[in-house]
């Protein structure tokens, strides 16, 4: 209960807050947030350390833009496109992975090689991407509205449409969690040899829920796309995995929505802390140092209890 | 056309030994602590910075400034292992990022010291050698001995003497090497600094070849993973083996496909080794 | 011929783990599987499980070829096996594990219907919950339901064992040492537990050491040394049999 009073006066925010660049800070702590959650369902409950998070990401923010400019459709519909290809991709990867049994390691590896590949592609197909100039983007998603149709302008409407979107994200990936299904995986997690022996198809639900948080990430890069503006390569970069491995860490893994402290966290930082670009990037690297090693559960670890199986 | 190919498959035989003292140093740290060390590239990075610092700075011989940045790379290693990663032994995910944060302190302390203006050490070597008429610079040459010597004696020592002979014990059977006698921690951190000190070795001889910045140890860390990988954790030689084989394979194979492409040989690699053959091409099992 | 197992052989490497082994497990009986350490008796039943592939031989589960199914199939054709080293979901309590355990129960009981489960957790529970309270009170384990698994005496993590497998509704039970650790009181109630399973339907193959707990406990009983099978026939006669007893203690007392 404590937790949806929590959300609800999240909605309440930009009532009260006037300030258009913290309200900037939420949208993105929002839209990431997505990601740091969706990455949190494969790393923190299934235990697979997916280095081709960024690639989902990026994948998506491109494809969006280009179903929207290439076919003509809205952005909801280039959106959806976006998820579609995403999970495709996310299944062929997936399998290839897991149905040769990758573990840990090794699987971070090739997933980190699948998602390099997946960049330099986007990287050199210029005629498609424009390489490593990116896409600078002029068209906003459009909202049906009681009075007509009205385009997403505006941190507000943004602050609106993110919130919603992350809600939507954690509602399903808690479901997921609190089922049958998170009991599966979090044997998964723990002790995959076990779980199969007592009739868990590891393949499967590892597969699953690979393209559960794949789909998740989709999601995140059609909407960080639109309201950045700009979409580049670095989208799809190593140093994006690992800040999505950041947010994870510090928020919290054990809870579904953790990862979103330590998306706002990582986002806020920057302008809270006026430094050099280098002391920042600095602090980052000290930040992630100091909460894998003092704070393994992250963040949300000190206050909620830890819920692995329903 | 021939000689085309044949002066690329030289500049990658000798590119590759960059690629294998980094894989050298990766999988040596991986066998004996469990994990990867994804901050060899910094450390390299470092390497580099302070032998350039040294020769050009402070107006060292370069033959005297390369040891010596060697020393202050393995000192670093040595600190950075008692306060960190002595906390992460076995512990991959942990290890792993603790490396990953280990990066992003290094290089930005590096550029707060130096700023991001690319460095060019003066010619320490100029000239060329006339191999049957091929061109190949004087200094590539010499850095291509020192790290092959380096990587041979490091086999040599590895399984002539005890000492090596302990830390292949240990590799196999931790609890045995344990029980036997052997001083495990003692064991893992001087595998540790010793990567580290390998892997400015490459820094320290990268910076008389090539333009300095602080992100250079970035894609020889990930060619060094490839090349490990690739050999099988835990070979010495194929580390090396490795390494060549990657360095060639991008350098004849930018002659015929886009140089975009460079980067995915070592990945395409990886993928089908991880699939195919796990232990490496040289790997045990 | 429930399982019927033919001229298995397992090779890793240059060691063959299991050689040419081949014998029958009869429904409802209980077969007990002798051997010294090293004779490759885990490696068998991690053959029959699908743990590991066969290098040669044919394994058959009522009629059908199993060979190099994977363990989750090969569970839900019915045959579950439990650890030597007792194995755990690390963190979760003794009820969390068992909850696990139900997965090829809910799958059974619910087929593809179960996806719509997963907006409402609750639901399904109670079906289970019932199920979970018997299998945890007949392994002992009702007092430390909520324990976590870790902090179990090393006979309770066997029985935790038993008690995951007993979950997957079994028909043939493979037990790796059920008995070992376990002290006087747990090796009599596991030896009720398991006839009371036999007299329920389910088939036993257990591999022990504890003579006299197998011996009592089995119908018939199969000698292996050396992944070889060197007896067979009532448990009397093969812990007798001079072969047997040479492999165990060797030379002179045969």
């Amino acid at each position: 209960m404590r937790t949806s009073l929590a959300w609800l006066s999240l909605f309440l925010v930009p009532f009260v807050l006037h300030n258009d660049v913290a309200l900037a800070i939420l949208v993105f702590t929002f839209i990431l947030g997505i990601l740091a959650v969706s990455f949190n369902l494969i790393f923190g409950y299934t235990g697979q350390l997916s280095m081709f998070h960024a690639a989902a990401f990026g994948i998506a923010a491109y494809a969006t833009d280009l179903s929207m400019s290439r076919l003509d459709v809205s952005f909801w519909v280039g959106a959806i496109i976006a998820i579609i290809v995403v999970i495709a991709l996310s299944l062929v990867v997936g399998t290839i992975c897991f149905r040769f049994r990758l573990r840990e390691f090794y699987f971070a590896i090739v997933t980190l090689a699948f998602s390099e590949m997946t960049r330099l592609v986007i990287l050199n197909w210029n005629s498609f991407t424009n390489g490593s100039l990116g896409i600078n983007l002029t068209t906003t998603p459009t909202i049906w509205l009681p009075g007509g149709v009205v385009p997403v302008a505006g941190t507000r409407m943004w602050y609106y449409l993110s919130l919603v979107s992350l809600l939507s994200v954690v509602f399903v990936c808690t479901r997921v969690v609190q089922s049958w299904m998170g009991r599966c995986l979090a044997a998964i997690r723990l002790n995959d040899e076990l779980a199969e022996t007592l009739g868990i198809n590891v393949f499967l639900y590892k597969l699953i829920s690979f393209l559960i948080g794949n789909a998740g990430a989709a999601i995140a890069g059609a909407l960080y796309a639109f309201y950045l503006g700009y979409i580049e390569p670095a989208y799809l970069s190593i140093e994006q995995s690992l800040a999505i491995v950041a947010m994870a860490l510090l928020g919290g893994r054990e809870t579904v929505a953790g990862p979103v402290i330590g998306a706002f966290i990582l986002t806020a930082l920057p302008h809270v802390i006026s430094l050099s670009a280098e002391l920042r990037v600095l602090l980052y690297g000290a930040i992630l140092i100091c909460t894998i090693l003092l704070l393994p559960r992250g963040i949300s670890g000190l206050i909620a209890r830890p819920r692995y199986v329903s | 056309m021939v000689q085309l190919i044949v002066g690329q498959l030289l500049n990658g035989i000798i590119v590759g030994t960059l690629y294998g003292i980094i894989a050298l140093g990766v999988t040596l740290t991986f066998g004996i602590t469990g994990i990867v060390n994804f901050a060899l590239g910094a450390f390299m990075a470092i390497g580099a910075y302070t032998a350039w610092y040294l020769t050009d700075g402070l107006g060292i011989a370069y033959p005297l400034a390369v040891p010596i940045a060697v020393a202050a790379v393995a000192a670093t290693g040595l600190l950075v292992d008692q306060s960190l990663f002595r906390f992460t032994r076995n512990n991959l995910i942990n290890g792993l990022i603790v490396s990953i944060g280990l990066i992003s302190v290094i290089e930005s302390v590096l550029l707060l010291v130096w700023t991001t203006t690319p460095k060019n050490m003066h010619y320490v070597l100029p000239g060329v050698i006339n191999l049957a008429g091929l061109i190949i610079p004087k200094m590539k040459g010499v850095v291509f001995l020192v790290l092959l010597s380096v990587i041979l004696s490091t086999y040599a020592a590895l399984t002539r003497t005890w000492a090596g002979r302990a830390v292949y014990a240990f590799a196999q059977a931790p609890e045995a090497a344990m029980l036997m006698g052997v001083r495990t921690r003692l064991l893992q951190t001087g595998v540790v600094v010793y990567s580290t000190a390998l892997a400015g070795l490459g820094g320290a001889l990268y910076a008389s070849l090539y333009s300095l910045e602080v992100s250079l140890g970035s894609s020889y860390i990930l060619k060094g993973v490839e090349a490990a990988v690739l050999a099988g954790i835990g070979s010495v030689m194929g580390s090396l083996i490795g390494g060549i084989v990657l360095g060639v394979t991008e350098a004849v194979g930018s002659l015929f496909l886009p140089q975009a492409y460079r980067d995915a040989y070592g990945l395409v690699f990886l993928v089908l080794i991880l699939l195919f053959r796990p232990s490496g091409l040289f790997g045990a099992k | 011929m429930f399982l019927e197992v033919t001229g298995l052989t397992k090779r890793f490497g240059g060691l063959v783990a299991v050689s040419k082994l081949s014998f029958g497990i009869v429904r409802h009986e209980i077969l007990g599987i002798f051997g010294p350490n090293g004779s490759g008796k885990t490696t068998l039943l991690n053959l029959i499980a699908g743990i590991t592939v066969p290098s040669e031989g044919r394994l058959m589960w009522k009629q059908q070829l199993i060979n190099g199914k994977p363990p989750h199939e090969i569970a839900a054709l019915g045959i579950v096996k439990t650890f030597q080293n007792p194995q755990l979901f690390a963190e979760l309590s003794v009820t969390e594990h068992v909850l696990i355990a139900a997965h090829l129960k809910l799958k059974r009981e619910f087929g593809l219907r179960r996806i719509a489960t997963l907006m409402r957790p609750a639901h399904h529970e109670a079906s289970l919950d019932d199920r979970v309270e018997r299998v945890l009170a007949l392994c002992r384990l009702d007092g430390v339901c909520d324990q976590p698994a870790a902090s179990l005496s090393y006979g309770n993590e066997k029985m935790l064992g038993v008690a995951m497998a007993l979950m997957c509704d079994p028909e043939l039970l493979l037990l790796d040492e059920p008995a070992t650790g376990l002290d006087h009181e747990e090796t009599l109630n596991l030896v009720d537990v398991l006839r009371d399973l036999r007299n329920h339907g389910t088939t036993l193959c257990i591999i022990d050491h504890k003579v006299g707990f197998l011996g009592s406990l089995a119908d018939r009983a199969i000698a292996v040394h050396h992944g070889s099978k060197i007896a067979e026939g009532p448990p009397a006669s093969v812990l007798n049999e001079s072969a047997v007893i040479e492999a165990y203690l060797g030379h002179r007392h045969a």
